[in-house]
Order: C-alpha cells, then structure tokens, then sequence
C-alpha cells in the first residue's frame, strides 16, 4: 500500500510539472498581459475583450498564478478553457472528436494483443525453427516502419490498387453503421496495429522463451500436463509482466501515431484537431489538450503498476516486504 | 583430451601413446579447424548488418557528392526535355527521371537524394546532443543516487509523460513565436527548432538507460578499487564508468537515429519541420497517389530504408554487446 501511495503522489508530481512546463512554454515571451490575451486569441481584441480575458484567466499575475487559477477552473468546474479561434469552449471541440481516437487506440491494443500473444506463444514453443525466424524477421521490421510509410504503402495497396475502401476518412461510428464504420477505420486502424502488435510480439516471446526454460515447465511436462496446458496456462501467464509493461509505455507512442494516422487518413479525431491547433496557434486548446493526455498516459501508468501485483503475487509480496 | 595423452603420467598407456595422442592430434586439428571456421563465419557480418551499411554508404556517398555526379540533377530546377517543363507529374520512373518527376517538375531522384543531407544531419547532430546531456544526466543519477537521482528521474519522467510527437509539434510551434519574442535567439533556424527539439526527445531515454547501467557498473570491483586507491568521483565517472558506457551509448545511438530520422519525416509530414525533407515530399505528392505513385512512393521508400539500415545496425550491435533495454 505505501508503494502504491508513493507512486501515485510521484506521478501526481509528474502531472503538475508537465502541465505547469507546458503552460510556460505555451504563454512565454510576452511582454505584457494585453500583448498575452491578444497572443492567446490569437486575433485583435478590443479593451474590454482583453480585460475580460485578463480577469478570467489572471493573466497579469505571474506564471505560478496563472497556473494555479488553471488548474482550480480544471478541477473544480473541469472547465478546460475557451478556444477563441473556434468560438467554443475547448470541451466542446473536443467532444465530438473524442471517440474517434479512443476507438483507433482500442482498435490498436485489442487486435495488436490478439495478434502478438498466439504468435508470440508459437515462436517461444517453436524456437529457433522456421515459424520462428520468419516471425522475428516480420515483427522486426514492422517494429522499425515509420508510421507514416506503412499509411501509404497501405493506401497505395488497399485504396488505390484493389480499392476497396474510400480515400477520405468519415467518422462514422458503429453505432451509426457497421459496414461504413468497417470500411472508413479499417486502415487507420491496421496501420496502428501492425507496430503494436510488432512490439507486443517482440516482449512477450523474449519473455516466453525465459519462461519455458524454468524449472516448473520441465516439472508441469513431466508431470503430464499436456503441451497446450502447459505453454498456456503455465508458461504464458508468467510471461505476461513486460507485456503488460508495454500496454502502460506504448500508449505515448501509440497517441503519437494516432495523429499522424489520423492526418494521412483524413479522419476527423483529436489527433488531427491537436495538428490543426498547433499549427493555427490555438495556445488554450493545446495546452488542454497536452494536459488531457499526459492525465491519460499517468492514470494508465498507475494502473498498469496496480495490475503488476494481480498477475504476479510474487510482486505483491516483494513490494510489501520493500 | 591433453591429459589423456599426458606423458608424465605413469598411468598412461606406454604402448599405445603415439597412437593415441595422433589420434588426439587430429581430433585437436579437427577442433581447431571448426573453431576457426566459427571466427571466419562470425567476422562476416550478418546479411541485414551488410546491407544496413552498404545503404548507409551509397546515401551519404551519394548525397555528400551530390553536386559532382553527373547523373543527380539539381533539385531546384525543373527537368526540361526538349525545352519542354515535365511539370504535373509527366515523367513516370524511367531513363529520362529514374524516379520521375512531381508537380512542379522536379527530379524526385534529385531530391531524395539532395534531402537526405537534412534528414541525416538533423538526425545525427540530435543524436548527438541527446547523449551529451541524456548519459550526463543518466551518469550522474546513477552513480551519485539519492536526492540528485530523484531529481532527475522525475525530469525524465515528466520528459517521457509527454507523447514524443506531440511534445515535438508543439515545441517546434512554439519556437517559431518565442524566437521573435527573445533577440538573442535570433540564429535559430528551423531546422535548429528541429535539432533542439528532437534532441529533447532522445535525452529521456538515453538518461534512463545510461542511469541503470551506471548504477549496475558503481557496484563493480575496479569502481571500489579505484575510490580505495583515491580517485576523485569526477574520476571514476570519467576514467572508470564512460569508458564502459560507451557500447551502451553507441547501441542506442544506432536505433535512436532511426527512431529520430522517422520523427523528422513525420514532423515535415505533419508541415511542422523542413521544407527540404522526404516528409514533406510524401505529404505533398500524397493526393495525387493514384495519378503519380512514383512521387509519394520513393522518399517514403527512402525513409523506410534508411531507418530500416539504422535499425539493423542497432540490433546486431545491441546482440554483440548484449544490451537488451535496446533490442526492443
């Protein structure tokens, strides 16, 4: 338990320093605190505009108040600011773009795991064999193909030699239609998987070949336990810990992707919004947005430590006794 | 087999010594000529090793010589055949424009091979900068320990919090208005933005890796000797600990590079990074996929090999060193 609490008041630190760094990287370099509200506008603003803008946000107190009047509105009425360039509050932007990128990484993680744990399980039972080597050779190089190079080769294949699906992106969900919702993700979505599933691949047979070679394997064989039950049962679910690991570490990568993959397909998702934003200096909406997703990728991270101790009781115990 | 046949021992067999003892010559011949044969086939590099360097050699030769090969053309003048502009994509791959030509009637060839000057300097001297400060930090943190390591791994933690390529747009963005805001940043250029934020994104890792191994290395024995014998900290980090962090270093620097060339492409991808870079060239040819492949094709080609070739060096030294935090 005093792990646990250790680790979530470290990662609650992390959270308040990224998002204080990235208020000062957003907001520096200006004189004055009209010169601020007009840079944050992003337009000319009339006086009583840019007083307004001023009071709400405190922009005339230094850069620890600021930070501090943020984070309040942020906790206490999960106001995320207002994007002045859209004329909506940044929720709002976000809002409708949300599930498109939630359903491209769950997309990525659930078919990345139901490709990399039978592969992996095959490769660690058929080491060294054929099975074996043509698999490493495959998650080698998907592991290594830039992101954006996978989307075209993947576009020139499927959209423009066999065409099979459109060329611009539609966010159109399951709820709404399955076979358009199929037909608009599909490729978004291999060209997320393919890596993930590379480097699920790649962790979980390292960690699987360890496994086979315990004592307790050549036992639970001798014992008769089938092979099946064997590898399994016993061999995969003490291979799982890296794995598991990688869901917690991959997700700032797979975020990363997420925002390329979305601008190569023309899927409306927070990915694309983040690029036009940035590139349109829409200072509120980045800072929300960088702040919405380290607030992601920490929770993830406390979870994934949480789950450490489910899969292995052997952790729990080491770290109560540490 | 050498004691078998050891002529001291008054046990052994008098009579049957020059028997055995051939006999133990040629098993030992044998034996030698098999390991031998081992060290030859090991001395030749593994065939993705081979082919990793020989493309790393044939680019930088050929982009370095750029201007004096007769067969590169410029990349800022358009091809003319018979005074004619083979603008919109006219030239398919061929003799005329190996890679054929773009929009604006360009050598695609040209510029392949012209920008990958950007994409390997901006790799390298990031890379560069990243060890610098990454191993500094990773260094300090794991031989000092305490509050100084505490300190550092929550930067690095804070560092790796942040998704690389948003990190990236954003700093690259930002720097665009705070250089105007402070004169003495005046030299930066883009592609300075570039280096400086990319070289952000390798201190992280860099730090953590070179954080364990130095912590693994302050517990070994010439470390203990050396402070008995009065080595200053300063000392031992330099004399006793760099030089055994280097193949680490040099490990990752090989997959770093390839991790930071695809971050540089897509940085021009996204139209946040140079204009001369092979991102940029996919993101404008990409529409016109299915009337010209050739354009968006080749430098999506160019990249994926050329972190391909960094990727592999990176393994096959990862393998030689036995460094397993960069295998993956």
């Amino acid at each position: 338990m005093r792990y646990f609490l250790q680790r979530f008041l470290q990662l609650l630190l992390v959270f308040v320093l990224v998002t204080f760094s990235v208020l000062v990287v957003m907001r520096m370099g200006s004189p004055d605190a009209q010169t601020l509200a007009i840079k944050l506008a992003g337009r000319p603003l009339t006086p009583a505009e840019s007083q307004s803008l001023i009071d709400t946000y405190s922009l005339d107190r230094n850069f620890f108040f600021q930070y501090l009047n943020w984070l309040k509105n942020l906790v206490f009425h999960f106001d995320l600011g207002f994007s002045p360039q859209n004329g909506l509050p940044v929720a709002e932007l976000l809002k409708p773009r949300v599930w498109t990128t939630i359903l491209l990484g769950l997309y990525a993680n659930v078919f990345g795991l139901l490709i990399a744990i039978p592969l992996a399980v095959n490769q660690a039972y058929r080491r060294d064999r054929l099975f074996d080597k043509a698999g490493n050779l495959a998650t080698f190089v998907a592991v290594g193909i830039p992101g954006i190079v996978l989307g075209v080769f993947l576009k020139l294949i499927f959209v423009v030699n066999l065409e099979w699906f459109p060329s611009i992106g539609d966010k159109i969900y399951p709820w709404d239609d399955l076979s358009l919702h199929f037909q608009n993700f599909f490729l978004p979505a291999l060209t997320l998987t393919i890596p993930v599933a590379a480097i699920y691949t790649r962790l979980l047979r390292a960690d699987m070949v360890m496994t086979l070679q315990s004592d307790f394997i050549t036992l639970a064989s001798a014992k008769g336990v089938p092979p099946g039950r064997v590898v399994w049962k016993h061999g995969l679910r003490n291979s799982l810990f890296s794995l598991v690991t990688a869901v917690g570490t991959q997700l700032g990568a797979l975020i990363g992707a997420a925002v390329l993959v979305e601008s190569l397909f023309d899927l409306d998702g927070l990915g694309s919004q983040l690029v036009v934003s940035v590139l349109s200096s829409d200072l509120f909406t980045v800072q929300s947005f960088v702040a919405i997703i380290v607030l992601i990728v920490v929770v993830v991270n406390l979870i994934v430590d949480l789950s450490y101790a489910l899969i292995d009781p052997r952790i729990r115990q080491a770290r109560a006794l540490g | 087999m050498t004691n078998m046949t050891d002529p001291t021992d008054p046990m052994a067999p008098t009579e049957f010594t020059d028997v055995v003892t051939h006999e133990a010559h040629a098993a030992l011949d044998d034996q030698i000529d098999a390991r031998l044969k081992q060290v030859r086939r090991r001395r030749i590099p593994k065939f993705g090793v081979l082919f990793g360097a020989t493309f790393l050699t044939v680019l930088l030769t050929l982009t370095i010589f750029a201007d004096f090969l007769p067969f590169i053309r410029s990349a800022d003048t358009a091809v003319r055949i018979d005074g004619k502009l083979m603008s919109n994509y006219k030239l398919g791959p061929g003799w005329d424009a190996w890679w054929g030509t773009d929009g604006n009637g360009f050598d695609v060839f040209a510029r392949c091979i012209y920008y990958a000057r950007y994409t390997l300097w901006i790799g390298l001297s990031s890379t560069a900068i990243g060890i610098f400060v990454g191993g500094a930090l990773g260094m300090v943190a794991g031989y000092f320990r305490g509050k100084t390591d505490r300190v550092i791994s929550i930067l690095v933690d804070c560092l790796l919090a942040i998704p690389a390529l948003v990190l990236a747009i954003m700093l690259v963005r930002r720097l665009d208005d705070i250089k105007l805001d402070y004169t003495w940043l005046g030299w930066m250029t883009r592609m300075w933005q570039i280096i400086l934020t990319l070289s952000i994104l390798a201190v992280a890792p860099l730090a953590r890796i070179v954080r364990a191994q130095t912590m693994a290395l302050r517990e070994r024995e010439f470390v203990l000797a050396a402070r008995s014998l009065g080595s200053s900290n300063l000392r031992i980090l330099f004399r006793e600990i760099l030089p055994n962090l280097v193949p680490t270093m040099v490990t990752v620097a090989a997959t770093g590079l390839g991790i930071l060339i695809a971050a540089e492409g897509a940085l021009a991808f996204l139209g946040l990074g140079l204009e001369t870079s092979w991102g940029f060239m996919i993101n404008a040819n990409r529409t016109r996929l299915e009337k010209a492949w050739w354009a968006t094709v080749f430098p999506c080609l160019m990249l994926f090999l050329t972190v391909l070739s960094f990727n592999l060096i990176g393994d096959r030294l990862a393998r030689r060193f036995d460094i397993r935090e960069a295998a993956v």
